[in-house]
């Protein structure tokens, strides 16, 4: 069996480098013309009806409830009963002298969150990959993924543990060890794009890595055996075999990535700032806007509003980025 | 080379250590104030090494769950069975979906990515579950709503099997005699392991701490999961300190409420088991891993 | 285009699910909350069973005991309503979630708490139950522990939607310090009646006990507490009534002279050290940190038998001084009250329970104690302890007495003032009284401006509060801020509502 693969995969590798174009056109002049094709996918699409199912039970059904967001939610009228007001939910979104500063910073903040933890993850399940021992592979896997585990709550006492103005291990430890004044990181703006990242980096990339060294872990050592025999360093590896292989599996995240564009981790930049209002100017985002402006006034249009917008906006990106995708490697592309 | 590989192997060593320390040292952190006076916390703040140790949070919490027991039960038994069912719809959806031959490719792919960036919301969610499935308080409730697959795990699957298994394989084993189903099962998934098992512990974390369905369509406390309880906790602590008018008139209740140290070892006691049984799983995860690599 | 399909395929379920939801809605709309008075009360005064749903919140835990307390509940209530009665607590930082979930899905509920922030805006989306003709009907006993003045508290538009709990309906203010520092420096409270008067308080605890801050902060709040001043926020805060309510112009509290002088006064607090540097990212209650030997003081809202419940709470004896006479204002009395959704069946059958949480002791009790015997035994007459064994940390009920009812029939708990109850009363009856209280604002109108003011008021509030941010510069900015926001077009259309509530009433 071992010997079969080898040959298919050596014609595979011409294929993967090239476009996997040859590949769909072998295989579908084998599957033959389109009636036979759907006859021959019967068992595979009820394979597919689970998860079908669930997807317009748990998805698709429920997204009627758009349209709450386009209503004047009235209880004893019931969703259906209440009355339309167009995009009167929708105003407190943009109404405010905030508007442009909540887009910038969910904007800023998201995309340098994409490439910062995307370049760290892979980087990480790369090194991770160079682990020969065992003890040290599962050592390493288990803990990084723990600050994945802690809540956001426990981790804004954390960072409050570091950055406490009075008892806080940096304003009493080490910056007197520099001989520098104690900052009142709670109230200088300046520092939390920083502070955030850096806190949103180590929460995430072990947890992301695992996915990278997933791909990663698949690549036929075929590939670098060759490629070590031909004289090539670890680092144009990396470059020509690793990165390109899992490439599938980068824009994938990526995209997804930009789909969410405009939803933010609420515990990131609600708790860790400790709700601190000075620092708004840096740390409010669209999410956190929204909760602010709707704790006293609890109205659901005004909630289902905000999520259609940063729903509509995420779509029209992802759509845009996919189409650039497709002109680059169509295979990569989602759709 | 020999050299090269030397040194590559070191710099890994010495980066992925760092980052362990980094991870390591705010956990240590966590269970050191969860053994803090509550005194030495609020004079002090957290810190590595505690003025005075204390073990009342655990005794708090002890004290207070007789339903302890019952709460873990609750726990492992969705997580297991969520894992496993949702690890099984999700493959099942994802590799047709892979394969280049299928017909409207890119229409399955799109139904798939369009959930997850609309959403109805959770009040329609809420009335789907609770009127038309009936499903409140009862264990459904902890394994369906939102849980049970996920688009962006079949994404996720999906482009796994697009990129690691050979459709030239598949079509061997067809021409061997296989149909589509045995292909499926025979072939791709021992060929998917990493993915299955990075899959499933993301599956496997998601459950065990979620708290948000407990919340919404739980009130039977002998259906409570431990993250259901920790996290009521939690967050009504948090709901009452950022709402001053209720305090000041629900000032007792708030005294009685857990000091910052109880909701440390709250914490601690919420992430600890998953910790403990990692270890025991993960022999199955290297071992998926290291298989699919040796194929 | 293929792509479609799917979407399409989804909408055409739709309509299936629209026809299950509206012929719920509508079977509610023909029974309508308005008629439900009038046309089951016939049919209902032959006292057939029916099961009430009353759902309540609970802060932290569900107590271990409370089928207990359910199952003995509804042995009274059967016996004299033919009612058996469901209890179901809710986390309270879930609340407004599952109220709002549970009222679109029409599940059986039939009373509930309203949080006063919440009532007007639930009101004008149609969540409750009007209350008028079944109170006179049947809740006689609500309007007699009420009073006059309280119970007409929470009308809207002339119409009652909830009624508050019996409990301390009004506020007084000042300051509590821990006692063995009063005792240790020679402090003298007795002097104290203007902010400024605790200066040379502060100064003392400053001076001497470095590791102490003088004057703290609930978590969230300012130092000097958010109701502190003679105003009467009308609900939010955004536009309020000076002089304790007897002026009835709306005006902009922060651009008022009175808000200027007391920020600058905590600026110099602030910078003083009597208000901590951590005093805006606070997580603590003020009893946490006073016992934890952080804090020595803090301003308060006060009530009756407030140093015995501090001193138990900071576990050291606590005393405080008065600085501003009891005030009863709308906010102060609907900050906890008790309503019918209209999701409920029977809503006279529920009003004729809620009288009996206004009326009979045992029920009263039963609610905030639990089952005598098992969760206290009675001392004296109406004076309570926990059984041999069983303390606060370990009893298997717990309730909340502001919340059930009328906290004037429950038992005393030992320790506690004896004459509590009474002093209670007397408090709530000679407060003053704003010439707004019973008047709500609903906000629906400008809701896109309030979200806007919600989120400036969290951006500088808190800082400029505590002292952390120089009034001088900032102050300016964060008036200006509100302005852009629209705090003005809120104090207009409230100005409008007052004056139409008072020409109704007649004040």
């Amino acid at each position: 069996m071992r010997h079969k693969q080898s040959n298919q995969l050596n014609s595979w590798l011409d294929c993967v480098l090239s476009g996997l174009r040859n590949d769909e056109e072998r295989v579908a002049n084998i599957m033959g013309s389109t009636a036979k094709r759907w006859k021959k996918f019967t068992p595979l699409f009820l394979l597919m009806l689970p998860g079908l199912a669930y997807l317009i039970v748990n998805n698709y059904l429920p997204m009627f409830g758009m349209i709450i967001a386009f209503k004047d939610i009235n209880f004893s009228k019931g969703i259906l009963g209440s009355d339309w007001v167009g995009l009167k939910n929708f105003e407190y979104l943009f109404k405010t002298s905030d508007a442009f500063i909540i887009t910038r910073n969910t904007i800023l903040y998201n995309a340098s969150f994409i490439v910062v933890n995307t370049i760290g993850a892979i980087g990480l399940a790369i090194l991770l990959n160079e682990i020969r021992q065992k003890f040290f592979q599962r050592f390493y896997q288990s803990v990084i993924i723990l600050p994945h585990l802690i809540s956001m709550v426990v981790v804004s006492y954390l960072v409050y543990a570091l950055l406490s103005s009075e008892t806080g291990l940096i304003n009493k430890t080490i910056l007197p060890w520099f001989g520098a004044e104690p900052i009142a990181w709670y109230s200088s703006k300046e520092y939390w794009p920083y502070i955030l990242t850096v806190v949103n980096i180590w929460k995430g990339i072990g947890y992301l890595s695992v996915v990278y060294l997933a791909s990663i872990i698949s690549i036929d050592p075929e590939y670098y055996e060759a490629a070590t025999l031909d004289g090539a360093t670890k680092w144009q590896q990396i470059r020509t075999i690793t990165i390109p292989l899992i490439m599938p599996v980068i824009t994938m995240m990526t995209l997804l990535a930009i789909g969410r564009i405009f939803y933010s981790d609420f515990g990131l930049f609600y708790q860790v700032p400790m709700d601190s209002g000075i620092l708004s100017e840096t740390t409010n985002v669209i999410d956190t806007y929204v909760y602010r402006a709707l704790m006293n006034l609890g109205d659901i249009g005004m909630s289902s509003a905000a999520g259609v917008y940063q729903s509509i906006v995420g779509f029209v990106l992802v759509l845009l980025s996919n189409y650039a995708v497709r002109k680059f490697s169509k295979e990569n592309a989602l759709f | 080379m020999a050299y090269e590989n030397k040194s590559v192997r070191w710099i890994s060593h010495i980066a992925l250590m760092g980052f362990s320390i980094l991870c390591l040292i705010p956990f240590i952190l966590l269970v050191m104030s969860s053994i803090s006076s509550e005194e030495s916390i609020i004079q002090n703040g957290y810190s590595f090494i505690p003025k005075h140790f204390s073990g009342k949070a655990y005794e708090y919490l002890w004290a207070h769950w007789g339903e302890l027991g019952r709460a873990y039960g609750v726990t492992v038994f969705i997580t297991v069975f969520g894992t496993a069912a949702s690890l099984a719809m999700t493959t099942m959806l994802a590799y047709p979906m892979s394969r280049q031959d299928i017909p409207l490719k890119n229409f399955w792919a799109l139904l798939v990515f369009f959930t997850l960036l609309f959403n109805g919301g959770l009040v329609p969610s809420y009335l789907i579950y609770t009127q038309v499935f009936e499903i409140k308080n009862t264990i459904w409730a902890l394994i369906v709503p939102g849980l049970l697959m996920n688009g962006f795990y079949v994404l996720l699957v999906r482009t796994f099997f697009l990129t690691s298994v050979p459709p030239a394989l598949i079509e061997a084993a067809q021409i061997d005699g296989a149909g589509e189903i045995k292909a499926f099962y025979k072939i791709v998934l021992p060929l998917s392991m990493p993915i299955l098992a990075t899959i499933g512990l993301f599956e496997a974390i998601l459950y065990w701490n979620d708290w948000f369905n407990g919340m919404t369509y739980v009130t039977d406390p002998k259906l409570f999961s431990i993250q259901n309880i920790l996290n009521r906790i939690i967050s009504d602590i948090q709901f009452l300190s950022s709402n001053s008018n209720l305090s000041s008139a629900a000032a007792g209740e708030v005294a009685e409420l857990p000091s910052t140290s109880v909701r440390m070892a709250i914490a601690v006691v919420g992430v600890l088991p998953i910790l403990i049984a990692y270890p025991f799983f993960q022999k199955y995860f290297i071992k998926g891993i290291t298989i699919g690599a040796v194929k | 285009m293929t792509r479609k399909h799917g979407w399409i395929g989804g909408l055409l379920a739709i309509p299936l699910l629209l026809a299950a939801c509206s012929s719920n809605n509508g079977s509610n709309e023909a029974a309508g909350p308005n008629s439900g008075g009038s046309t089951s009360a016939a049919s209902d005064g032959a006292g057939e069973p029916y099961e009430l749903t009353m759902a309540y919140f609970t802060l932290g835990s569900v107590p271990k005991d409370q089928l207990l307390i359910q199952d003995e509940l509804n042995k009274i209530t059967k016996a004299k309503l033919n009612t058996t009665v469901k209890l179901l607590p809710i986390s309270i930082s879930t609340w407004q979630n599952q109220i709002n979930l549970m009222l679109t899905s029409n599940e059986k509920l039939d009373l509930m708490p309203i949080l006063g922030n919440t009532y007007a805006n639930q009101v004008a989306k149609g969540q409750l139950v009007e209350l008028d003709e079944l109170l006179a009907k049947h809740g006689t006993g609500i309007l007699e522990a009420l009073g006059q003045d309280y119970a007409s508290a929470a009308m809207i538009n002339g119409k009652t939607y909830a009624v508050p709990s019996v409990r301390d309906l009004a506020q007084s203010y000042g300051f509590q310090i821990r006692k063995d520092l009063v005792d240790k420096y020679n402090l003298n409270l007795g002097q104290v009646k203007e902010l400024e008067d605790l200066e040379p308080i502060l100064k003392t605890i400053k001076d001497n006990e470095p590791n102490m801050i003088p004057l703290v902060n609930q978590a969230g709040g300012s130092p000097f507490s958010d109701t502190f001043s003679t105003r009467d926020s009308l609900g939010d805060d955004m536009g309020v009534l000076l002089n304790n309510g007897q002026d009835l112009k709306v005006v902009n509290w922060f651009e008022t002279e009175e808000y200027a002088a007391t920020l600058k006064l905590m600026r110099e607090w602030y910078k003083a050290g009597y208000i901590g540097k951590d005093a805006v990212t606070n997580k603590e209650s003020t009893s946490d940190q006073i016992k934890g030997g952080k804090g020595a003081g803090n301003l308060a809202n006060m009530k009756p038998g407030y140093d015995v419940q501090e001193s138990r709470q900071a576990g050291m004896p606590i005393v405080s001084v008065e600085m501003m006479p009891p005030v009863a204002k709308t906010s102060t009395v609907t900050n906890i009250m008790w309503g019918i959704a209209k999701n409920s069946d029977k809503p006279e059958r529920a009003l004729q329970f809620l009288n009996l949480m206004y009326t009979d002791k045992d029920i009263v009790n039963l609610l905030d104690w639990g089952i005598e015997g098992k969760h206290y035994v009675k001392v004296s007459d109406n004076v309570i302890d926990y059984p041999q064994g069983v303390t606060a940390g370990n009893v298997g009920y717990a309730g909340t007495g502001w919340l059930f009812g009328n906290q004037f029939l429950s038992y005393i708990f030992k320790g506690d003032d004896e004459q509590l109850w009474e002093k209670m009363k007397e408090f709530n009856t000679n407060a003053i009284k704003s010439k707004a209280l019973g008047f709500t604002f609903d906000s629906t109108s400008v809701k896109t401006e309030f979200a806007a003011v919600s989120n400036v008021l969290s951006q500088y509030r808190l800082a400029l509060e505590c002292g952390a941010l120089d009034p001088d510069k900032v102050l300016p900015e964060f008036i200006k801020k509100l302005k852009d926001a629209g705090i003005d077009k809120i104090i207009a259309e409230k100005q409008k509502q007052l004056d139409a509530w008072a020409a109704a009433n007649g004040k």
